[in-house]
């Protein structure tokens, strides 16, 4: 139902994006994974029709926004980056005119209101000033606030940065809900793959304004079908052993962490014989091996050999 | 509509610093400078209404005859003698004096009785009089002296009064030195011109006058309501920034609403706010000043036209300014309004010292500014209730709001479309 071609914005000398093309089904819960500043969120501007394209376009239901963004504005809940609220009015306020925005009056407002804040879990202190909740009730306003509307699909550009894991898991399950339940579309951008693991059937991999992957969860995953990820953990900090053991031949990639080293191996490969001779030689005592299946991290670490977090 | 209108109006009531902006100081500085300034605007020396006793301790025609003895002896040419002689007789400085105490402005203001020493300072001490002018022992033969020789000293007045230095001895101490000036300084005039003729009583009063009935708060309370509307314009603007910067902006756009409704939400929201603030100043000044009359309808009915086709057109500056600031996206438009444009305006406007001394080129400019237009109808109409004589001031204020108008809609960001 939402399609993007070969979108591109070009700030002076930035490409911030670069050719992306991305869709969204009916019911889909897609996200969108990339490092800070990847052009996720310019993306989503383009996408939100608050942001002109360099070139490419956007579609909705087939029809392009360029000429006439009110049928993509109808349909989209957009959730910002940025908490995009009146401080100085209540949660109740805001939703208020928010919706009065949308033509909301009379009982249908409040009806929509109260269940706003009923998803939001806000509806005991909907009259306190927006600058007096706590980062992750604010969040949570920030979603409501695109919910009035009764909007067909939800776009989020980090809806959860910068808030507790109790916000962070209740705005979770809410999106997780209306996406499951009300066959809500939903598009979620983060930069944490744990979250866009959890919510979402889809994914597209960005980074430097390209989109680098896209499948499902288990497509992407099979990217990685050939290899593993040993995770060895010592009694202590060996910082030439760990050298040694990342210079082994066959070793795609190292992390190299305090305590502990994550190798990237090819599936089948002899590590481990070679791995206690080693300890053995230096003197050290390995206290735990660990052999994970890939992470979406891993995945975005075999395309760019940077981590998400990098 | 509505809803954007809601929206502004709470956001600023809610807002205390701009509060304090738009009523809180116009307020104070009301009473400050109407409080500190009374006096030197004549509507307030009615407030200052005072008992005078006047004692002439100065025998005139025994001076004059003194002053033309001593012209005898001279041994002036025959002419000269005469001419002196004659001017001396009708120079006559006491009844000067008592010609401007009898005049229109000065018996407005003080009311002479005539009475003994004894008398006088016996009322003065019971309060019954507020104070006494003494005209003493020689008075005439010595301004005779002055005007017409240059002897040095020249007269003097002596005044006692009750209260030391209260507003109201100020204000006849002042008329006095005003008038010993003139006697002494006219008089050396004459004595150069040789011609005793053009003495007369001249100027000396004029600066008493000249506002004619117009108290400081009168004059205050209007010239810091027309200042203080302005700083209407840097709120509303200020306001549309943090909108932009908080992204509530963005919202509104994606609700897909006219973008033009958002401007004039903001230009109406800013006219209703400062016809409140209008009132609010008016009102409570006429309370607690009585700095109006209340009883007249008339009076406040070409007040409200006044005030709000000023709104109007404060309303039109906000929305030039708003569009402004969404355009160069930065709050610098509504600081620098509010910390440099406004006083400048206010200046030029007449809102902190009276024009009437200013050149020319900005008087004109104060006349085309919405407060300075502004204050000088509600002058023109506090002086003289005549409405035809405002249609000047409230055109040159339609005039200004409809181009700043202008201004706002070609500033003002198109954001409809998908830009
Ligand atoms: N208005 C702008 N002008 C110039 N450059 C911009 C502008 N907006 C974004 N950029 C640049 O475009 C690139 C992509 O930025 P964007 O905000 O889309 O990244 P992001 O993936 O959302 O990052 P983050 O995770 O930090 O939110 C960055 O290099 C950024 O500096
Ligand atoms: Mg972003």
């Amino acid at each position: 139902m939402l399609k993007t071609d070969k979108l591109t914005k070009k700030f002076k000398d930035t490409l911030a994006v670069d050719n992306v093309s991305l869709e969204l089904r009916k019911g889909e819960s897609v996200g969108l994974l990339g490092p800070n500043g990847a052009g996720k969120s310019t993306a989503i501007a383009m996408i939100s029709t608050l942001l002109k394209p360099s070139s490419g376009d956007v579609r909705i239901h087939g029809k392009s926004v360029l000429k006439d963004p009110g049928d993509m504005r109808r349909v989209l809940g957009v959730v910002p980056q940025k908490i995009a609220l009146y401080e100085e009015l209540s949660a109740y306020e805001n939703l208020k005119f928010f919706g009065r925005l949308y033509g909301l009056s009379g009982k249908k407002l409040e009806q929509r209101i109260g269940y706003v804040l009923d998803l939001v879990g806000l509806s005991d202190r909907k009259k306190e000033l927006v600058k007096h909740y706590s980062g992750g009730m604010q969040r949570r306003v920030n979603l409501a606030a695109a919910m009035m509307h009764e909007p067909e699909v939800l776009i989020m550009d980090e809806p959860t940065v910068g808030i507790d894991p109790q916000s962070r898991n209740h705005l979770l399950e809410t999106i997780r809900r209306l996406n499951h339940e009300e066959g809500m579309t939903v598009l979620y951008t983060s930069h944490y793959m744990e979250e866009v693991e959890k919510l979402c059937d889809r994914v597209y991999i960005m980074d430097r304004g390209k989109v680098i992957a896209e499948g499902t969860k288990e497509e992407l995953k099979a990217i990685l079908s050939d290899q593993e990820t040993v995770w060895i953990e010592f009694d202590q900090s060996y910082p030439e052993l760990f050298k040694k053991l990342s210079e082994i031949e066959g070793v795609q990639h190292a992390d190299v962490e305090e305590r502990s080293l994550k190798l990237m191996i090819p599936k089948g490969m002899r590590l481990l014989a070679s791995l206690f001779h080693e300890a053995e030689r230096h003197g050290a005592q390995v206290t735990n091996v660990h052999v994970q299946t890939p992470t979406l991290e891993d995945v975005f670490l075999r395309l760019t050999g940077r981590t998400l977090r990098d | 509509m509505g809803a954007f209108l809601i929206k502004d109006i709470m956001l600023l009531l809610r807002d205390r610093y701009e509060l304090i902006i738009l009523l809180a100081m116009p307020f104070l500085l009301i009473a400050i400078l109407g409080f500190s300034l009374r006096g030197i605007f004549s509507g307030d020396l009615e407030a200052l209404e005072m008992d005078v006793a006047l004692i002439v301790e100065d025998d005139e025609a025994q001076g004059i005859e003194m002053v033309q003895n001593s012209i005898d002896g001279m041994g002036l040419p025959q002419e000269s003698e005469q001419t002196l002689k004659q001017a001396a007789e009708s120079a006559s400085p006491q009844t000067m004096l008592t010609s401007l105490l009898d005049s229109e402005e000065i018996s407005g203001l003080v009311r002479i009785e005539r009475m003994g020493r004894d008398q006088a300072e016996e009322n003065l001490e019971a309060q019954s009089i507020d104070a006494i002018i003494i005209v003493p022992d020689g008075f005439t033969q010595s301004a005779l002296n002055n005007m017409l020789f240059g002897a040095s000293g020249g007269a003097q007045l002596e005044l006692l009064a009750a209260d030391g230095a209260s507003p109201k001895s100020d204000v006849l101490v002042s008329i006095l030195e005003e008038f010993v000036r003139t006697l002494n300084f006219e008089s050396s005039i004459s004595r150069l011109a040789g011609d005793t003729e053009t003495v007369a009583i001249a100027g000396g009063i004029e600066t008493i006058t000249a506002q004619k009935s117009m108290t400081s708060f009168q004059y205050y309370t209007i010239s810091m309501a027309v200042m203080f509307v302005l700083f209407v314009g840097s709120a509303v603007a200020r306001q549309a920034n943090l909108e932009q910067r908080q992204m509530v902006f963005e919202r509104i756009r994606l609700s897909n609403r006219p973008p033009l409704l958002y401007l004039s939400s903001k230009a109406i929201a800013a006219a209703a706010i400062v016809s409140v603030q209008l009132m609010l100043l008016f009102g409570l000044s006429t309370l607690l000043f009585q700095t109006f009359a209340v009883d007249s309808w008339d009076f406040w009915l070409g007040i409200a036209l006044i005030s709000v086709v000023l709104a109007v057109s404060v309303g039109c500056l906000a929305a030039f300014m708003v569009a402004l600031t969404l355009r160069v996206e930065s709050d610098a438009v509504p600081a620098i309004f509010s910390a440099g444009v406004i006083s400048l305006m206010a200046f030029v406007g007449g809102s902190f010292v009276p024009l009437d001394g200013m050149p020319e080129s900005i008087r004109t400019i104060g006349s085309w500014t919405p407060n300075g237009a502004a204050l000088s109808a509600y002058f023109s109409w506090m002086l003289d209730p005549d409405v035809h004589q405002l249609s000047g001031p409230l055109a040159r204020i339609c005039a200004v709001g409809v181009l700043f108008l202008a201004a706002a809609l070609a500033l003002f960001p198109r954001k409809g479309g998908a830009a």
